[in-house]
């Protein structure tokens, strides 16, 4: 029936992955609900919304990576984590 | 209010600027394919309306057209009875995630059809909906019901909440209030979404093209394959351009003031 | 110096009322709105979970095939090959692409330039009362109730210098070369001039219905200040129509962004590749080739771009204002 989606291992752990991170931030949300501030982004974000923000921008650094340089993709990776945990903590 | 005093003739102007593109249309579907393609004439010389009686008799015509209707019908319907409550939860309660999933159906209305092409050719093959009725008004969903959420939505938020408490003190459950007194009060909300879950599905052409061949096969898939061997067919491309118009045409009196509401997922 | 300071604080009154009644409007962004009517309910999930179910099924799980194409080299579901991001280099480097990304940024560009200002002009001169307004309203919006293949058809036919009104009158009375089929400007400028005509009407609702909430005290109170026509455009209409432009702005870049239907009905994408969007090329490669990969890799760098117009857009849209 899903032979169509043609899954391969690294694929699969991403969505994992991914799946997890919506568990662990659903918990942690009950745990102590998320306050909603203002960071470097300039508009108030509680940590769902500085989660997606950081997501997306790291997507965006690994599209331009890919585009414009020929560096290892682990170095891509290495800036995008950063990204993250930037906006995830200062935005 | 102030007003200009040639605001007036600027306007009509713009207006029949506006119309001249359908109405040369219009001229063309009533003349024959000879006087098209013959000398360039600004008035038909000769009335026709065998291009609409083509239409009409030709299976392949009219059964697209009828096919479109289906899907869109079908597609209106459930995506506006989807929609409803979750349209209703948005607009009344506060729950985990709630912007999160209301920006998220945001990004499905906004996303570009191109990009579910292959896998909706892969699915729709997989689970038996491919070339049905069905399956468009499926994938029309797509793009249909975050739209259907966020106009009713949009409506719902400017009917006061303090109904909702004085039914509930009334004794109304709320499925029974929500059909009861709700429904009732929202009924030009309905109409305008489903005008629009109509109007959006009946001008799709990249989705409902890709995932049906001859069964389901939309007009607009009709229409961008009328080139064959003795060219193209302008009076019964322009007839067929016409009738499409036709059901848009129609209901459009009734839902005049909704129209930037609805377009602007009823923001304004 | 004198005079101009209770002007200023005029206006920073009439800011501040502004910001007042805004709030209060019941136009304004509301789901997220912390409104305090609102009631926490858990429960609520059960009413959007068919949304839910329905969206995964159309979006989710599609959206998930993409990116497991997107990293293999697939000749059949049995017969495929994991390739990494490959697909992904080699899109972001193509050459064609490229130049489809910068085409699709330059047309959405020029479309906001042309249609927010003569949108915006068209609503100032639209007559709001009398017989006139319905039928003004009836007039302008049918356009955008068009199919858009059947647009594309209007202008194909329109726009031919042999048989289209438009096409004739641009060689015959201007004495123009034009041929839309042949020359690569001119196809361009057929799409751009369709593009107007077809989505100018939404821009020109949408401020219609800004202008028509600006209470008649505002225009009164210019009026006995003698403010010219301009004047009060510029410093009493203008500003009100903040709200209802940023939308028509965002959505006309998003449709026009992902524009496909008519393009492809009149120009193909041509002549050459003149007219060929980043939708059209997609679509070519998806459908036309049934290259996966590729076509996997390349939606999903278009999505993640769509994706961040449209946080843009959903910011604005909930947190102007605030």
């Amino acid at each position: 029936m899903f032979e169509w989606m043609v899954w391969t291992g690294p694929t699969a752990a991403v969505f994992a992955g991914l799946g997890l991170l919506l568990c662990a931030m659903t918990i942690w949300a009950r745990v102590s609900p998320p306050v909603p501030r203002r960071g470097f982004l300039r508009i108030e974000t509680d940590r769902g919304d500085r989660l997606y923000i950081g997501l997306i921008s790291g997507a965006a650094v690994l599209a331009g990576w890919i585009a414009v340089t020929d560096l290892s993709m682990w170095l891509a990776l290495a800036a995008a984590f950063l990204v993250v945990l930037a906006i995830g903590i200062w935005g | 209010m102030r007003r200009l005093p040639w605001a007036r003739t600027v306007f009509w102007l713009y207006g029949i600027t506006l119309m001249l593109p359908l109405l040369w249309m219009f001229g063309m579907s009533i003349r024959p394919n000879q006087d098209i393609l013959g000398s360039f004439q600004l008035i038909p010389q000769r009335v026709t309306f065998d291009n609409y009686v083509t239409f009409f008799t030709d299976s392949v015509w009219y059964s697209s057209y009828l096919n479109s209707i289906v899907y869109t019908s079908m597609n209106a319907v459930m995506s506006l009875v989807i929609a409803l409550p979750a349209a209703y939860a948005f607009s009344r309660f506060r729950f985990a995630g709630d912007k999160h999933l209301f920006f998220w159906l945001l990004t499905n209305r906004m996303a570009p059809p191109a990009v579910f092409l292959l896998p909706f050719f892969q699915i729709y093959q997989a689970v038996g909906l491919f070339d049905t009725h069905l399956g468009v008004a499926v994938a029309h969903m797509l793009f249909n019901v975050p739209l259907a959420v966020w106009i009713l939505e949009g409506f719902m938020s400017g009917i006061p909440r303090e109904i909702d408490e004085t039914a509930a003190i009334d004794g109304y459950s709320l499925p029974r209030f929500f059909v009861r007194i709700f429904l009732p009060m929202i009924r030009s909300a309905i109409g305008v979404t489903l005008f629009f879950c109509f109007m959006f599905s009946w001008v799709e052409l990249l989705i409902a093209r890709t995932i049906t061949s001859v069964n389901a096969k939309p007009i607009a898939a009709t229409m961008t394959r009328t080139v064959s061997a003795a060219g193209v067919d302008w009076g019964l491309l322009a007839a067929a351009g016409v009738l499409t118009i036709v059901p848009g045409a129609i209901v459009i009196w009734f839902v005049r003031n909704y129209i930037a509401k609805g377009f602007s997922l009823g923001r304004v | 110096m004198t005079a101009a300071l209770p002007s200023r604080t005029e206006q920073r009154r009439e800011q501040r009322t502004e910001r007042r009644t805004r709030r209060t409007r019941r136009t304004a962004p509301s789901a997220e709105d912390r409104a305090p009517g609102k009631r926490r309910a858990n429960r609520a999930w059960l009413l959007v979970l068919p949304v839910v179910v329905s969206v995964a099924f159309t979006a989710v799980i599609p959206l998930m095939t993409v990116v497991n194409y997107s990293v293999q080299d697939i000749f059949s579901p049995n017969d495929r090959i994991f390739v990494g991001l490959e697909w992904f280099r080699s899109v972001a480097r193509d050459p064609e692409v490229r130049a489809a990304f910068v085409r699709t940024l330059l047309f959405s560009a020029q479309v906001l330039l042309l249609e927010i200002p003569l949108g915006v002009a068209v609503a100032v001169v639209m007559p709001r009362r009398g017989l006139g307004a319905p039928a003004a309203l009836v007039l302008v919006a049918l356009p955008l109730l068009i199919p858009w293949n059947v647009v594309g058809t209007i202008w194909q036919i329109f726009a031919r210098p042999d048989i289209g009104l438009g096409g004739w009158t641009v060689n015959n009375v201007l004495g123009l070369d034009y041929n839309y089929t042949l020359d690569a400007g001119d196809a361009w400028i057929t799409v751009l001039v369709m593009d107007v005509w077809h989505w100018t009407p939404l821009v020109a609702l949408l401020a219609y219905a800004g202008l028509r909430s600006i209470p008649g005290p505002y225009f009164q109170a210019a009026q006995i200040d003698g403010a010219s026509a301009w004047a009060t455009f510029r410093h009493i209409q203008l500003p009100r129509l903040r709200g209802v432009l940023t939308i028509a702005i965002l959505l006309r870049f998003m449709d026009s962004f992902m524009i496909y239907t008519e393009p492809f009905v009149v120009t193909g994408g041509g002549p050459g590749n003149a007219t060929s969007f980043l939708s059209i090329l997609l679509s070519k490669i998806a459908v036309g080739q049934f290259d996966l990969g590729p076509a996997g890799a390349f939606s999903l760098l278009y999505f993640l771009a769509v994706q961040i117009v449209c946080y843009v857009f959903f910011t604005v849209l909930t947190r102007t204002g605030r």
